[in-house]
């Protein structure tokens, strides 16, 4: 199997036009091997002779439930689940009792969503990121460049370290580009706590890391704070 | 329980004093009677009286006119006797009567009866003057008590009083016991009626009647909840099977719209309208689980999972979300948190209140299409106060009684689901949610939670 569209798949739902819908997303987004299944009997003799790489199964079949079927599954063979729920209660049940399902939807779906989220149980069960992990980026804030790996900051007449608590803030700004994180999750982060008792602490360390990463510290360009909420890393540059 | 304790020492006391009453009210009588009656025997004169009436001059016995009429009127005849035992003069004296008396005759009648005639003694100058009353007019009887007896009156009286008084107490109690012990089944399957718990009472005995009347309530009474409860329960599982049938089609409407929408084949103009059947669409998924989610939390099914909550980061990643999904500038969220309230922890279910909040602000970015100012603020006094307001069109006056005064599960209104939902989901966390129009224009939704006692769990 070079990639996740090589992985056979196997949808179980009754509705004969929604396993057409989805068989027909799943193609267009470039996955050959699909087969389909009506009810569980099917379902079972499918999985028995195909050994499909993923199932994306519906709760309600005319002839079982989807979560004894899944189990039944991962008895003989550990098997990424995706489940196709119509019923919002199925949520609270696979939240509440961890049924181990891989990952869930709620009818009515967007393509889209169902794409996104099946590709990433796939990457996850067999491209895991240990393997993906390649280096940290590198990124430039104007014509300082930033280096994750090193946590270094190169300026023009520079080299400076970041230390570890500097480092953990940028990264989760870096992560979160374009978009405000809240103080909330800048500390819990950096020291697993909510804002409430940081909030100091996090002012002093964004001022340090500002002193590294901004031409003029005082009249911030790429790390803005907004007020009341958090703060916002913006017109990050590619290496 | 406490109830017929009352009862019973009420009883107790009510017994003891109607004795009380009664006892002092016999006395009374008693007394008035006896002088009654003394008065009755002696009503014009008395012994004393008649015997003056008769006098002597020049050896003849004379009754005057009114001792005489006395006499005769109620049937009396009257004799004196001499030193000696003879009778010197008579009046009336019936002919069963001798003529002669010694002094044991004498000692024998004085005080009883002479012949069965009821007579009275009386002494005078000229001898013993005796009054007869007709016979059976007059019942006698002499008192004699020791003189020790009559001294201690004082202590006996109030003695025998308190004596009684004890008596009437402990029978009272005793009876007032048995009362009790029949009544205390009752009391309890009164209590137990309230706390929705099935009575079977035993109808023996003397409150049988009342045991019976407790049991067929009770019994109408678990029969009335089971069938409204079968009937919310019908209508949440109708609700939740139609929402359910409606999922599956919607996908495949969903699924089919949103690939031409991004089909490059197609014209723009259509690929709009594939688009338009998109949102048309998400916003009926969006009516159909906020349909399913009101008809469960007004029938208390749905599940509320309570952790505790730090509202003020909660509120701050709310806001940030609204922010980073996009939102055009024509808005601005402002969080204002309350220094006291920084830590504010609340028991609640997380999803829930996210969504609660996140209602408000969609509510008043959905208003108010040119934009506004919105304002999340949260303080802490005795609970939690959380408000979103904003400078916006603000809620008609129908729609605020609407909202602050709801019907019974009139949950279609013209306003949607989406502020029924907040005020429902405000209501499973034992909080209250209050809407207002502010006064310098916009409007302003306060929802106070109970503050976790436990603030660092």
């Amino acid at each position: 199997m070079n990639d996740i569209f090589d992985c056979k798949l196997l949808i179980v739902d009754d509705e004969p036009e929604l396993r057409r819908m989805v068989n027909e997303i799943l193609r267009r987004e470039g996955f050959m091997k699909i087969i389909s299944a009506a009810d569980c009997k099917e379902a079972r003799q499918f999985f028995a002779h195909e050994k499909p790489d993923a199932v994306i199964l519906d709760v309600s079949l005319p002839d079982g439930d989807g979560f004894s079927l899944m189990r039944e599954f991962r008895a003989a063979l550990a098997v990424p689940v995706l489940f196709l729920s119509a019923r919002d209660e199925d949520e609270n049940r696979l939240l509440g009792l961890g049924l181990g399902a891989d990952d869930y939807i709620t009818k009515p779906f967007l393509p889209r969503e169902l794409t996104l989220r099946l590709r990433a149980v796939l990457s996850r069960a067999y491209f895991p990121t240990i393997l993906m992990r390649t280096e940290k980026p590198i990124f430039h804030l104007g014509e300082t460049e930033v280096d994750l790996n090193s946590g270094t900051v190169i300026t023009k007449n520079d080299r400076l370290t970041l230390t570890a608590k500097e480092f953990t803030l940028l990264e989760k700004l870096y992560e979160n580009r374009g978009n405000i994180v809240t103080g909330d999750s800048l500390c819990r982060a950096a020291w697993g706590d909510d804002l409430y008792g940081y909030e100091n602490t996090l002012m002093v360390h964004i001022r340090r890391l500002r002193e590294k990463i901004e031409p003029e510290p005082s009249s911030p360009r790429y790390l803005l704070t907004v007020r009341g909420l958090g703060y916002k890393l913006t017109g990050v540059e590619g290496k | 329980m406490k109830g017929i304790t009352k009862i019973l020492s009420r009883y107790v006391l009510s017994a003891a004093g109607v004795t009380l009453i009664l006892l002092v009210v016999n006395f009374a009588v008693l007394a008035m009677w006896t002088v009654q009656a003394k008065q009755i025997s002696q009503k014009d004169y008395s012994v004393s009286q008649l015997a003056d009436g008769l006098t002597k001059s020049n050896g003849v016995y004379t009754l005057s006119k009114s001792a005489r009429d006395t006499i005769e009127k109620r049937f009396q005849w009257a004799m004196l006797l001499d030193e000696d035992g003879n009778v010197i003069w008579s009046e009336n004296l019936p002919d069963d009567l001798p003529l002669r008396y010694s002094v044991s005759d004498v000692a024998g009648f004085t005080r009883w009866y002479l012949n069965d005639y009821p007579v009275y003694v009386w002494r005078n100058p000229y001898g013993l003057f005796v009054l007869g009353s007709a016979k059976g007019s007059m019942w006698k009887f002499g008192i004699e008590l020791p003189q020790k007896v009559m001294e201690n009156t004082l202590v006996w009286i109030p003695a025998i009083l308190i004596f009684n008084g004890v008596a009437a107490v402990l029978l009272a109690l005793l009876f007032g016991l048995r009362l009790f012990h029949s009544l205390k089944p009752l009391a309890k399957g009164i209590e137990d009626m309230t706390e929705k718990r099935p009575v079977e009472l035993s109808t023996r005995g003397l409150l049988g009647d009342l045991a019976a009347g407790i049991n067929k309530t009770s019994a109408q009474l678990i029969k009335q909840e089971a069938n409204l409860s079968k009937r919310d329960n019908a209508r949440t599982t109708w609700i939740a099977g139609v929402s359910h049938d409606i999922r599956t089609p919607l996908s495949i409407v969903m699924g089919y719209a949103s690939q031409l929408e991004d089909d490059s084949e197609l014209p723009q103009s259509k690929r709009e309208q594939a688009g338009i059947i998109c949102r048309q669409s998400e916003r009926i998924k969006a009516l159909v689980s906020d349909l399913n989610l009101a008809s469960k939390l007004e029938y208390d099914m749905q599940p509320i999972r309570r952790n505790a909550i730090a509202l003020a980061a909660l509120l701050r990643q709310m806001a940030v979300d609204f922010l980073n999904s996009g939102l055009s500038d024509s808005y601005f969220i402002d969080v204002i948190i309350r220094e006291d309230a920084q830590n504010a922890m609340v028991i609640g279910d997380e999803e829930l209140l996210r969504r609660a909040v996140s209602n408000l602000i969609v509510n008043s970015i959905r208003y108010n299409p040119n934009g506004c100012a919105i304002k999340v603020t949260l303080d802490k006094g005795i609970g939690c106060s959380l408000s979103v307001s904003d400078s916006g069109i603000g809620f008609t006056q129908e729609m605020l009684d609407d909202l602050n005064h709801p019907k019974s599960s009139a949950y279609l209104q013209n306003h949607g689901l989406g502020l029924t939902i907040v005020r429902q989901i405000i209501k499973a966390h034992r909080g209250t949610t209050e809407f207002r129009n502010l006064p310098e224009g916009g409007c302003t939704v306060e929802l106070c939670l109970p503050v976790s006692t436990v603030e660092d769990n």
